[in-house]
This record gives C-alpha cells, sequence and structure tokens, in this order.
C-alpha cells in the first residue's frame, strides 16, 4: 500500500504511466527509432482489432480457445483437488505417490506436448490435456498442503460431537477449513491455463495461438498484438469472477 | 447433587485407568464413578495429565489399560457425552447458529427441530440474538459461551470440560463462573471439570479430585478426593470456602 496517496492519486498515476507508455511507443515508431517491421503502431491495433471482429475470426479462435481452456481447467482443477485431498487424508496413498509425484512434478506441461499429439493427434483434446497438466499440479499442491495445515484441534471437535465419519469429516471439517487455500490454487490455476493455451495451440490446433502463429508468419504484428491484449482481458475477466465467487464463498473470514 | 441423583445408576464408571504413550505410563491407577448431575473437577500440577485424563474418559484416547464406561443408552436425539475445550474451537467457516447445531447433525432431527435445540441452550447462555453472526464477530468469552451452548445442546448425559475459562480475562471468568452455576441446575449432566484454578474448583464441584506426582519415575495418580460440602450459592461467603482451598493447594504442593 502506498503511503499518502489518494485512490485518485493513485488512478491518475496508473492512467499516466500507461499513456505515457503507449505514447513513447507510438512516437519511437513514427520517429524511426524502432523499426515499424518488428513492432506495430498502438494506435492501428483498435482498427485491426475491429477487422478481426467483423470477418469473425475473433469469435471463431476465442470460441475455439476458450473450449479448450475450460476443458482443461476444469479436469486439471478436479483430478488436482480430488487427488491433493486424498493424498493430505490418507497417508498410505501419500506415501505410495509421493516419489511419482516428485518424478513428474518437475516436467513443464509443454513436455507432455509430443505425447499430447501422438495420443490424441492435432485436435483440441490434445490441448485441453496439455492445459490440464499445468492446472493440476498448482491444484495438487495447494490443496495438499491446505488440508495438511488443518488445526488438528478441529478434527477432535468433530469426533467430540458425534462426526468421527470419513465422510462427516470430510466435509463438516477438511474441505470448509481448506476452503481458502483450495480456492487460491483453483485461482493460480485459472491464471496458469491461459499461459499453456497459446503454447499447445502453437502446434496447429485451431485457437488464438494458431491464430498468432499464422499472422507472425505474415509479420502481420498488430493482429498478434489484438491477440495478446485478448489473452490479457481473457484472463483478467476470468480472474475477476472467479474473486467475486470466492469472496462470496469465504465470507466467513474477517 | 440431590440424594435421589445419588440412588440413580452412575452415567460414568472409570476402573483402574492408566494413560500414557508407548512404555511410558504418565497416570495410573485412576477411579472414578459419577451419577447425574455431579460435578467434578479435577486439579494438579501442570503436565500431571488433566487434559489427557479427560480425553480417555470421553473415549477420545484409548487408556494403557482399565475400563472407562459411559452407560448411556443411546437415543434419537442426544449424545452420551460432550465436551467444552480449553480455547472453543468454533467452526469459523460456521455461524453461531450452524456451530451449536453440529453435534445434532446425524441424529434423528428435522431440520426445524435441530433449529430450535440449538436456540435453547444458546438463550441459555444469552446468546440467541446472536445465533446468524459469524464467530469472529464475537468476544473471547461470547466464543467460549458458544462452545459451551454446543456442548449442552446434545443434551448429553456426561460434559466433560477443559479449562473452559482459563483462557478468558479475570471478570469473564468470574461471570462465566456464576453462569455454570446456575446452569448447573438446570441440566441433568454430570460434569467433569479440568482447572488449574484450585479456587474455581472449590467453587464449582461437589467433589475436588486432586491429581499428583508419583515420585522418581513412577506415573501420577489420584492423591486425595475432597468432599465440598457447601450450597452452590456464593459459596466464597462461607468460611469453610478459603481453608478448603488452602488445603487442596497444600495437597497439591507436597506432591
Amino acid at each position: 500500500m502506498m503511503v499518502g496517496m489518494t485512490r485518485a492519486q493513485r488512478t491518475l498515476y496508473s492512467v499516466l504511466g500507461l499513456t505515457g507508455f503507449l505514447l513513447f511507443w507510438e512516437l519511437s515508431l513514427r520517429s524511426g527509432l524502432l523499426p515499424g517491421s518488428l513492432v506495430p503502431l498502438p494506435s492501428s491495433i483498435p482498427g485491426v482489432l475491429w477487422l478481426e471482429l467483423l470477418d469473425g475470426i475473433w469469435f471463431d479462435v476465442v470460441r475455439s480457445s476458450l473450449s479448450h481452456y475450460s476443458v482443461g481447467v476444469l479436469l486439471g482443477s478436479t483430478l488436482g483437488i480430488a487427488v491433493g485431498i486424498s493424498a493430505a487424508l490418507l497417508p498410505r496413498f501419500n506415501a505410495a505417490h509421493a516419489w511419482l509425484a516428485r518424478l513428474l512434478r518437475p516436467i513443464p506441461p509443454l513436455a507432455w506436448i509430443p505425447f499430447a499429439i501422438i495420443w490424441f493427434g492435432i485436435n483440441p483434446s490434445a490441448a485441453a490435456f496439455i492445459i490440464s497438466i499445468g492446472v493440476f499440479w498448482i491444484n495438487y499442491f495447494a490443496s495438499y498442503s491446505a488440508v495438511h495445515s488443518i488445526d488438528p484441534g478441529y478434527d477432535e471437535v468433530a469426533r467430540a460431537f458425534g462426526q468421527q465419519r470419513f465422510l462427516a469429516r470430510l466435509t463438516k471439517v477438511s474441505l470448509p477449513a481448506a476452503a481458502p487455500g483450495i480456492l487460491s490454487g483453483m485461482r493460480a490455476g485459472l491464471g496458469q491455463g491461459w499461459m499453456t493455451v497459446v503454447a499447445a495451440e502453437l502446434f496447429g490446433i485451431h485457437g488464438i495461438g494458431q491464430r498468432m502463429m499464422e499472422a507472425s508468419s505474415l509479420l502481420a504484428t498488430d493482429i498478434v498484438v489484438v491477440y495478446m491484449l485478448t489473452i490479457a482481458a481473457l484472463y483478467a475477466t476470468f480472474d475477476f469472477l472467479f474473486m467475486v465467487v470466492q469472496r462470496r464463498l469465504l465470507r466467513w473470514q474477517s | 447433587m440431590t440424594d435421589s441423583s445419588m440412588t440413580m445408576p452412575p452415567v460414568l464408571s472409570a476402573r483402574n485407568v492408566s494413560l500414557g504413550f508407548d512404555d511410558t505410563t504418565i497416570l495410573a491407577g485412576v477411579d472414578l464413578t459419577l451419577h447425574p448431575q455431579e460435578f467434578v473437577a479435577v486439579v494438579g500440577a501442570s503436565g500431571v495429565g488433566k487434559s489427557t485424563l479427560l480425553r480417555a474418559l470421553a473415549g477420545l484416547l484409548a487408556p494403557q489399560s482399565g475400563r472407562v464406561e459411559i452407560p448411556a443408552a443411546i437415543t434419537r436425539d442426544s449424545r452420551a457425552w460432550s465436551m467444552v475445550f480449553q480455547a472453543p474451537r468454533l467452526f469459523p467457516w460456521r455461524r453461531v447458529q450452524g456451530n451449536v447445531e453440529l453435534g445434532l447433525e446425524g441424529l434423528s432431527l428435522s431440520k426445524a427441530e435441530r433449529r430450535r435445540r440449538a436456540l435453547e441452550p444458546l438463550a441459555l447462555v444469552g446468546l440467541d440474538e446472536f445465533a446468524e453472526r459469524w464467530t469472529h464477530t464475537l468476544s473471547g468469552g461470547q466464543q467460549q459461551r458458544v462452545g459451551i451452548a454446543r456442548a449442552l445442546a446434545v443434551q448429553p448425559r456426561v460434559l466433560f470440560m477443559d479449562e473452559p475459562f482459563s483462557a478468558l480475562d479475570a471478570i469473564t471468568r468470574r461471570r462465566l463462573q456464576q453462569e455454570l452455576v446456575e446452569l448447573r441446575r438446570r441440566t441433568e449432566a454430570a460434569i467433569v471439570f479440568i482447572t488449574h484454578d484450585i479456587e474455581e474448583a472449590v467453587l464449582l464441584a461437589d467433589r475436588v479430585m486432586v491429581l499428583g506426582n508419583g515420585g522418581m519415575d513412577q506415573p501420577a495418580r489420584v492423591v486425595e478426593i475432597l468432599e465440598v460440602d457447601m450450597p452452590l450459592d456464593d459459596r466464597r461467603d462461607y468460611p469453610e470456602f478459603a481453608p478448603l482451598v488452602q488445603r487442596v493447594e497444600t495437597i497439591i504442593g507436597s506432591y
């Protein structure tokens, strides 16, 4: 938190910073300081976006990427949370897969691309698979540590009040007590998903990534920037919506 | 305790209970029989095993040897025992009402009955108007009252209390002690009350059970059980009060 600034002042500075950057960028190109073939003019971007929208290309590729993203995030989050919670609650299961997890964890999601293509072909399932891997690990570790660090006193309370069965303790203690950590993991996973979505599509799977690759091969840098900004906007929207849900679910926190 | 309650069958009987872990025994040879509405306070130096004993009596910990029975008939709408902890340990993700309902979940009660059963003890501890509040909005004393309401809601035959007032400030502690004296008249439950505050023990209990160390490499044991033969109201004003407190202090000091 910045000291001695009002909210209005902070907003003013933020607007000035962004405008200054865009102006510097525009003027550098116009004055010949930067070569126009490598970077597009910022002022050309709205027009290019408009053309992409008019042609229907924007909606087409965004819809396609969104479907990979949704399936990948949903799959990765669900499995990651389920396995993470099970690992924290079931010591035998935890011990049995601990080394396997340690072996697989450092492999970046993009390293799975060869297998994704061999197993699924160049199609949406391959993209969803790659996206789900990164999302899985984030959710796995977040859920594991969230459940693992629950105050054991809560479990004793549950047992003292007749809630000793596994399912009762899971739904009445583990899940609600770990909810803040699990939800933070889900939110981080939503971000991670967008990072892999583009990379997964660079290999020709229809979507934003493929459109960017296509544009860059024609040196249409303005189109590349349009989709970079599109991803930023989509991420911001998803993050905002999730934050609203998260706040609602965790309204019990002080 | 009334004479009639003595003639009723016991609600808890512990025989020759020993506690410890691995090969080490920390407390040995505890016998305890409790009748309805009876109140036993357990005192003793820190680390003597008071809280461990309480958990063993409740069945949360298995004793090394001996047996504990809480021969309460299973009913559709009550539990044999419940517990008030040192820290209130409320679930912050539940509202006050939801916390008090915890022990009622899983019993054969409709949602409306559960709600009513939770509001009764909340009214008893003066917090029925706080039913819809989140727990972090309550003071420490109010949270402990909710903990007491949660334990009473299941209409236990035995109520275990583990230093329930020790984390509270002196004024709140006095007030809650007074409330507990009132509460005793309205509940059938027998109470086992752990405390390190000897005055509190003499103030509230019918019997004070003193645990003491058994000597070098010996487990702790029950060294004395004292009857508190005073009416419950304003015990501090009775001439016997201070000498009895003094006597318990001397006993604890000599072990």
